[in-house]
């Protein structure tokens, strides 16, 4: 799962510095989500969570993740 | 879509200092990021309307169809979506939650920091 997450948000921030997901409890449901991308600059902290968030929209839809802690930062 | 339903949810939202959407109560919390953004909200002196999603799954699906966040908790401040767990414990962390709390809510807002809780349930 912490590999599929990984592709899926490599393949939506392909500018992005740093992705990294990981797995908070080893149960494979709890995730943290690390991104840093140049396309945050500027962008409110709500706004860089929306992006994410879209992002992960269908495996979140899949019910397999139980909690998802999303940490964003931009470049600049 | 249950119209009287998401104009509940929206009245509180509009009308809430500080409206929290959350898993359980602030007295008997049902979920780790619910307590993390309460615990933020407290440290910064925040006045909290808290909402229950669990009573009935329709809360949580209205509520993200009017806010297009998908998680829970969610937390609004004087009518605008701030976030979930994470960002109120960021902005908390960098003192920007109680620059919005004062902005939104006005100095004096940790005098009137009171807890409570309303329910959106339509009576049936």
């Amino acid at each position: 799962m912490t590999a599929e997450l990984e592709s899926v948000l490599r393949a939506a921030f392909p500018e992005a510095t740093e992705v990294r997901v990981t797995d908070r409890t080893g149960g494979g449901d709890h995730f943290l989500v690390e991104v840093t991308s140049p396309r945050f600059d500027g962008l409110p902290l709500l706004e860089q969570h929306r992006l994410v968030n879209e992002a992960l929209a269908a495996p979140f839809a899949s019910g397999r993740i139980h909690e998802m802690r999303i940490k964003t930062k931009g470049t600049a | 879509m249950n119209t009287e339903l998401r104009e509940r949810i929206k009245n509180v939202i509009e009308t809430e200092p500080v409206a929290v959407f959350m898993k359980g109560s602030p007295q008997f919390v049902m979920c780790g990021n619910s307590e993390r953004a309460l615990q933020a909200l407290r440290g910064s002196g925040a006045p909290v309307t808290a909402v229950d999603v669990l009573p009935d799954p329709e809360i949580r699906q209205e509520l993200s169809a009017l806010s297009g966040w998908p998680t829970i908790p969610q937390i609004f401040i004087g009518g605008e979506l701030v976030g979930g767990a994470d960002i109120v414990e960021e902005l908390a962390a960098s003192g920007e939650l109680e620059q919005k709390l004062s902005e939104s809510l006005g100095d004096g807002y940790r005098d009137e920091a009171t807890e409570r809780v309303v329910s959106v349930l339509v009576p049936a």
